[in-house]
Order: C-alpha cells, then structure tokens, then sequence
C-alpha cells in the first residue's frame, strides 16, 4: 500500500516536470495557476478546515507576499528566489501579528474581523505610494519567466499538500482538529489552543506568501485591485469546501477541478461561472457537508497512519 | 492641503455624518435582529440591501416610480426573500456549528453579486431624485440624504414601537432572550425564526430604496455595506437591537470626521479599521451589554 502510494505520487510528479518541455504555454500556465490554487486552498485548509477558524481575508498574505517580494526585487536589487521566500516571510509576521488579537474571537466573529483585514491591507498598499507605487502597481520587466515559476510553483504546491498530509498523521495536526471540534474541551485535555491556533495560522499565511511572490515574478506586474482582490479568497475557500474541508486532497482536488472548469468552459460565462460558484458552496454546504472527498468515501491515502 | 478647521465646518461635517448615520442604523438593525435571535450572521446582508435599491432603481427607470414609494414595494419583496432563504436553506443548518450559516449566507452573497452583475451588467446606476441641498441654520443639507434619514429614522422607530408592542414582537424578543423557554411558553420558534429573517431583509431592502437616492447603485455595492453593517452591530453590541441605532450613527459620525482629519482615501478604511479595533479591544460591543 505505502509503495503503491509512493509510486503514484513519484509518477504525477515525473508528468508535471514534463509538462513544460513537452506542452505550449497556454498549458504551462495554466498549470502553474493550478498549482498556485492548490497551494492557497491547501493553505486556507489548515487554518479553516483543520482549525475550524475560517478565514474570510486569506487573501491580505498572498497579496502582502506578492508586494514584499516585488519591493524586494525593485527596491534591494534581490535575486527572485530569495525576494519569494522573504515574501513569505513578510506573510508570516503579518499573520503573526494579527494573530495575537483575532485568535482569541471565536469562529464568526474571526470571520468578519478577516474580511475586514484584506479590505484594510488593500488600503493600505493604496495609501503608501512612495513605496508600493499606489494604484499604479509595480513593474518590473525580465525575460519570460514561466518554466522557473511552473517549478517554483510546483515545489511551493507539493510543500504545502505534504505538510497537510503530516497534519493529518500528526499530533499537531489532531490537537488542530481537537480545537474544531470542541476549543473548551480541547483547553481542558491541557492543549495549549492561542499556541496551537498561532502556529496554524502562521503556517497557513506563510505559503499564501510564497505563492503571491512567485506570481509577481511570473507576472512581473502588480497592482493592488488585482493583487487583493476578495475573488482570491473567494476561489481558495470555495474549492476547498467543494473538494472536502479538513482533507488532504480536499482542496488539491477543488482546485484543479474548479480551476479546469472555470478556465475551459465557464470562462465564456463570466458572471455565470461565479454565480455557480455561490451556488455550489450553497449545495454542497447543505448536501455534501465534506464536500468531494466525502462522496468518494474518502479511503486509500486519507486514512490514518495510526489508530 | 490643510483646510482650516473651524466650528461652522465641524458643525457641518457633525451634520452629514449623522444623515449618513440614520440610513446605517436601519441596514444594522436588520442584520442585529437575525443575530441576536437566530445567531445567524448574514454575510448576503449586503446584497439585500443591493437588490431593495435595484428594486426602486428600476422601478423609477422604466415606470417613473417615485423612490419613496417604492418601499412600499421594495419591503414586501425582500421579505418574501428572507422568508423564502431562511425556510429552505438557513433553517435547515441552524442547528450545526454557527460557521455553517455563515458558508451558507457567503455562498448567497456571491450568488446574488453575480446573478446582478449577468442580468443588470457592472454599470453605475443613479435615482437622479431630489437633487439639491437645503440651508438651514447656516447649515447645508444634502436634500435627498435628509429625506432619506428621517424616512430611515420613522422605519426604525416603527420597528422598534413593533418589537415592544406587537404580540409577534413580543415573541421574537422572547425569543432572542431564550429560544428553549419561549418554546416551553407555547412560541413558535420555527416561525419566528422565519418571519425574523424577512423582517431583518426587508429593512435591508428599505435601506436598499433609500440608499439609492444617495449613491449609485451598482452589483458590488453590497460588500461595503455587508461590512459597514457589521461594524455598526459590533459597536452596538451584536445582537442588541437599540446598540445597533446608536453604532449606525457613531459610524456616520466616525466616517465623515475621518475623511476630514486622516485623509479622503481611507474613508473607506476607517469602518473596517473600527470593526478589527472594537472587535479585538471590546466584543462585547460599545454601548452593549454583555451576552453570553
């Protein structure tokens, strides 16, 4: 079972290096996005899905990735790689700062005081022109960028769907859960839950980070409607709820299929598409609370190492 | 460029604020009532508004509709919406986890937002009805805003004269206090589960009529006031139906001084700045008192 597993994870790997030598651009990119989707749905997922604190501003980190890093490459001169990684390090304080306060409301109320967070780091990025160049956005021209983004993408994707899968096996990852189910019950078996909640937060803001700083280097432009825009948080929370919160391929499995699905067909649609989107987390809430991987039972790679 | 700071002009910034104030109090209470009795936040809150203002919006465009009068129509509908929502959707999750209402009424609002955006396009409409300002008292005021306030004050008093009176009044306040012991009086909960989800849209949708006599009217406007009505029942106490009428008015009051003092670009900011403030320094609320 564990060599099966191994095998077909070595396999989806091998064809996903392969795609960009062997396919045009067009597919390339779009891979990439899928990959940066399920990186943010797989984030949005520890803190939401594991942790139960759903996060209506998850989109205040990638957006705050994405402009430390372009200031970073603008600004210090720093080569591209490094520049991502402090993007995500920028991400991470953030949500170390804002996590003192706004872990200690309980679920909704975290909820609103998140959507008001995106909405102000939106501002924000507006108001300090001399540094982020206001409504202009940054720009940063470089030869075309793609293949190192797909990759950077790639190992940011596989990073964050391999730190799901130990939360789902860990310790950790079960006193995460114990803090969904019941926080007072889970205070009193003597889990530290502000620690706990911190940490998950952390970690689910930092990849967020990485994610925006590498999709300012493909881009290489950003602006800050685009950069935060709700649709972002929109998109990681409703793929995840679509594919299964609180899985490991939950969200991996709504992301490519929303983002296939929205790219391909839908996208002659605009407003449809999104309208679907309310609809689906509308069915799936009230039909199919786990979402996709509920419906297929959920067995093979998602059961537990231990008993 | 700083402007010189004197008392007619504070006098007359004190004056918008409040205008602005009134019409925030009757979204508020709306929202503050599905709270505090169902324990439901209504994240589609904001779109409600947005579909009360396209109500009138279309009525005046195609028909000559006067905005007043419109209410008259843009109530019953959004009550008929919240009644519809809460009997075959909300209903149905109010007994799980309070996380799964807000997903539902999230997943309303983007179904809304977008639904406007395909049949009524991103274009900014505007009810072009009582232009002007009157001067009053060495005072300016904005003729439509100060029609559309004292319109949203008699709606907001009639509702609370309708909360402290009215049988079912009576039995939605039981109902916020206790949900088990006005069972146990012979109250239908389920019912009045359902006529306070019409109640709270349709003063959504009222706000909706009057606020589309003061801004454009357009499919997204709904987020912004989702998210002003929230800090409105945070500063009022969530779920305390008078807090909701003095947080509407100490936010239009915050919201005017704020453009004057910081900067006319984070006025915007400055209801989700005070939203995250009072809600990490006080939950409980400004004027509330603590419910638990």
């Amino acid at each position: 079972m564990r060599v099966r597993a191994g095998l077909i994870v070595l396999g989806v790997v091998l064809l996903l290096a392969l795609v960009p030598l062997l396919m045009q651009t067009y597919v390339v990119s779009l891979v990439l996005f899928i990959f940066m989707y399920i990186a943010l749905a797989s984030s949005w997922n520890i803190i939401s899905g594991y942790t139960g604190y759903v996060s209506f501003g998850h989109v205040a980190f990638f957006g705050v990735g994405a402009y430390v890093c372009a200031i970073m490459i603008t600004r210090q001169g720093m080569p591209w790689v490094p520049a991502v990684l402090v993007g995500g390090a920028g991400a991470a304080l953030l949500s170390l700062i804002l996590g003192f306060p706004c872990l200690r409301l309980k679920g909704p109320y975290f909820a609103i005081v998140m959507l008001g967070i995106g909405e102000i780091m939106r501002v924000t990025v507006l108001y300090f022109e001399d540094l982020t160049e206001g409504g202009f956005g940054i720009s940063f021209p470089h030869p075309d960028a793609t293949i190192p983004s797909y990759f950077a993408m790639g190992i940011t994707a596989a990073a964050v769907v391999a730190l799901s899968q130990w939360l789902a096996n860990s310790k950790f990852g079960l006193r995460l859960m114990s803090i969904r189910e019941d926080e007072l019950a889970a205070e009193a078996m003597g889990i530290n839950t502000t620690k706990y909640k911190i940490v998950a937060f952390v970690l689910s803001a930092f990849f967020p980070g990485v994610a925006g700083g590498i999709y300012a280097y493909y881009l290489s432009y950003i602006e800050p409607e685009s950069t935060f825009a709700v649709l972002i948080t929109i998109n990681m929370a409703i793929m995840t709820i679509f594919g299964g919160r609180g899985t490991v391929l939950g969200p991996v499995v709504g992301a490519a299929s929303l983002y296939v699905m929205s790219e391909l067909v839908w996208i002659r649609f605009p407003f449809l598409h999104l309208a679907l989107f309310g609809a689906i987390i509308i069915v799936v809430i009230l039909f199919m609370p786990r979402g996709i991987m509920g419906l297929v039972g959920a067995k093979g790679v998602l059961v537990r190492a231990r008993n | 460029m700083p402007i010189p700071i004197t008392l007619p002009l504070l006098s007359q910034i004190f004056v918008s604020g409040l205008l602005a104030g009134g019409v925030y109090a009757l979204i508020a209470l709306g929202l503050t009532m599905i709270f505090g009795v169902m324990r439901v936040i209504n994240i589609s809150h904001g779109e409600m508004v947005m579909l009360g203002a396209y109500v009138t919006f279309w009525l005046f465009h195609l028909v000559g509709f006067n905005p007043l009068l419109s209410l008259l129509l843009s109530m019953p509908a959004l009550f008929l919406v919240g009644l519809f929502m809460e009997r075959f959707f909300v209903a149905r999750v109010l007994d799980l986890p309070e996380i799964t209402s807000l997903l539902l009424t999230f997943g309303f609002s983007i179904l809304m937002v977008n639904m406007a955006l395909y049949f009524w396009t991103a274009d900014f409409r505007s009810v072009e009805y009582l232009t002007g300002s009157v001067k009053f008292g060495g005072l300016y005021f904005s003729l439509p805003r100060l029609v559309a306030f004292w319109v949203a004050l008699t709606i907001t008093l009639a509702t609370f004269l309708f909360l402290k009176r009215s049988r079912i009044g009576k039995a939605i306040r039981a109902t916020s206090q206790s949900r088990d012991v006005a069972m146990a009086c012979g109250i239908n909960v389920r019912r009045i589960y359902a006529i306070t989800f019409g109640i709270g849209a349709a003063l959504a949708g009222a706000g909706g009529s009057l606020i589309s006599i003061m801004i454009a009217v357009y499919p997204e406007m709904g987020a912004l006031l989702t998210l002003k009505s929230f800090t409105v029942i945070v500063l009022g106490g969530m779920g305390n139906f008078a807090g909701a009428f003095w947080g509407g008015l100490a936010l239009g009051l915050a919201e005017s001084f704020g453009s004057l003092f910081i900067s006319e670009k984070v006025s915007e900011a400055i209801a989700y700045c005070l939203l995250v403030l009072v809600l990490v320094i006080k939950p409980s609320g400004l004027f509330g008192i603590v419910r638990r």
